[in-house]
């Protein structure tokens, strides 16, 4: 078997469609019966990676996730999408409200090594905490070099040529394997799972693992103070001319 | 479809999966509601690698195609599908038919029962389709009645058992699950030594690949896969089928 072995991080998080509501008591969010699935961006870098195997430059596609139980599902999604095997690395639901990107790229990172994995591929960012830390995190631990936001990766002699979205437009750097990439949107269109492949996925190996096994301590680093809403907008006041905007500001004596 | 077969048929499918399928065994006495079910949510089709031979299968025209699994009204429809591994099989049993003139075959796991609906085509003196579930017998029965064939059919689970009474043994697409390639890797020497013939149709899958098994099998036919196989098998592009030899 020649071809890349790829390791996906897949986060479960609260479904992109759902309105989120802050609990009462400003500790966190509802998540208590609320539809979850996997993060959008995780899904791309399954998606890349099932493609990557089509096209022969993988040969290995092993998903990861980190949490409760649940995460299970999220995996058999991967499963199903064309990954080959899965990792679940359980903790208990109360930790994993504070588990942070530190923890899961310590993970990740162990998983790399012992898998013998060339590449690690993750959301750029999971559309709940919008940390954007997970891929970057994991290619220092690893000693890697990374390509991230990255919209199209494609084989160059042995290396991988990497187009990345940045602010100013787009940028194409070479990087060596192995590495860690992360996926934008702009990356692919992720496949939806046929029936057939549903079914063949309760088939394919799902392994239970704990922080423990892979040394990681996932004690909290921060302490989550408060949650709240965003502030309710405040209507706005429309002026006619630029003296009237002048005598408002004195009026609220901000000049 | 009879309005009052299908509520209680999804009630069904959130019931154990033993259950569900006990449900039908007693029900199908008069098989032909099952046969109904079959029909609705199938199509008949010749898009495979074996255009001689028509099969019931679940295609993208069909609305099962794109569901979660959970409100599919059978449990694990494995014979809806009809896997590159049976595929690569059943062409190299048409192809070939001087090896199984004659000859006693037994089609372990039978699924959409092609390899063993091929092996009759191929004049092979008596068939046997196996599969556990009764769905699936259901099924092969009447694809069989499409190709104008008549086979034999059973429901036991052999994997492992004393069957040395056939010239051949089909294994088609057999190799999704590393138990079962561990569980082939006990039973298979044992078959072939009391004289079995074993063939296995496999497209790449990698329990299959890595498995110690492999350095028994020798390749006899390969084939790249159609189009169809291609989108749904994530990178598997050839198909071959190997003789088990030891």
């Amino acid at each position: 078997m020649s071809g890349f072995r790829i390791l996906v991080g897949c986060k479960r998080v609260i479904d992109y469609a759902v309105k989120v509501r802050v609990k009462p008591d400003k500790t966190g969010v509802v998540t208590e019966g609320v539809k979850h699935s996997m993060n959008p961006f995780d899904e791309i870098a399954v998606e890349e990676a099932v493609r990557m195997k089509e096209k022969k430059l993988a040969s290995e596609i092993i998903a990861v996730s980190c949490g409760p139980q649940q995460c299970q599902e999220t995996l058999r999604t991967a499963l199903a999408m064309g990954v080959d095997r899965a990792i679940h690395v359980i903790t208990e639901p109360k930790e994993y409200e504070s588990m942070q990107p530190i923890h899961v790229s310590k993970i990740l990172s162990k998983i790399a090594t012992e898998e013998k994995a060339d590449l690690v591929i993750v959301g750029k960012q999971a559309i709940d905490d919008d940390c954007n830390q997970t891929g970057q995190m994991t290619a220092s631990l690893l000693d890697w070099p990374q390509a991230t936001f990255a919209s199209k990766i494609e084989k160059s002699n042995g290396d991988l040529s990497v187009m990345r979205e940045i602010d100013g437009g787009l940028e194409t750097i070479k990087v060596k394997v192995p590495a860690v990439l992360t996926s934008d949107l702009r990356l692919n269109e992720p496949r939806y799972a046929t029936l057939p492949n549903i079914m063949k996925a309760k088939k394919k190996p799902l392994v239970t693992k704990k922080p423990s096994d892979y040394g990681v301590d996932i004690t909290p680093r921060q302490e989550i103070v408060s949650v709240e809403d965003p502030p309710v907008r405040q209507a706005g006041q429309k002026v006619e001319s630029v003296e009237e905007l002048v005598t408002k500001l004195k009026e609220a004596g901000l000049v | 479809m009879p309005i009052g077969f299908t509520p209680l048929l999804l009630r069904c499918s959130s019931v154990e999966l033993n259950s569900a399928r006990r449900w039908f065994c007693s029900v199908s006495s008069n098989s032909e509601q099952l046969r109904q079910l079959i029909r609705t949510h199938t199509e008949v089709t010749r898009d495979h690698m074996t255009p001689e031979i028509q099969l019931h299968l679940i295609t993208p025209r069909c609305s099962l195609w794109s569901a979660k699994g959970d409100d599919a009204p059978f449990t694990d429809p494995f014979w809806a599908f009809y896997w590159p591994g049976g595929q690569v099989l059943s062409r190299f049993v048409l192809d070939r038919p001087r090896l199984f003139h004659n000859k006693t075959v037994l089609d372990v796991g039978s699924g959409c029962g092609a390899s063993a609906i091929a092996s009759k085509l191929s004049g092979a003196h008596t068939v046997c389709a196996n599969d556990t579930d009764p769905v699936a017998l259901e099924a092969i029965k009447m694809n069989c009645e499409l190709n104008g064939v008549y086979l034999d059919t059973s429901s036991d689970y052999v994997i492992g058992s004393k069957i040395g009474d056939w010239d051949v043994v089909f294994l088609g697409d057999m190799f999704y699950d590393s138990d079962f390639a561990d569980l082939f890797n006990q039973w298979l020497p044992r078959l072939s030594r009391s004289g079995v013939n074993i063939y296995v149709g496999d497209p790449g899958r990698l329990p299959l690949v890595n498995h110690p098994l492999k350095r028994n099998l020798v390749s006899l036919f390969r084939c790249p896969l159609p189009e169809n196989c291609l989108r749904e098998n994530s990178g598997m592009s050839t198909g071959t089928v190997w003789k088990y030899t030891g």
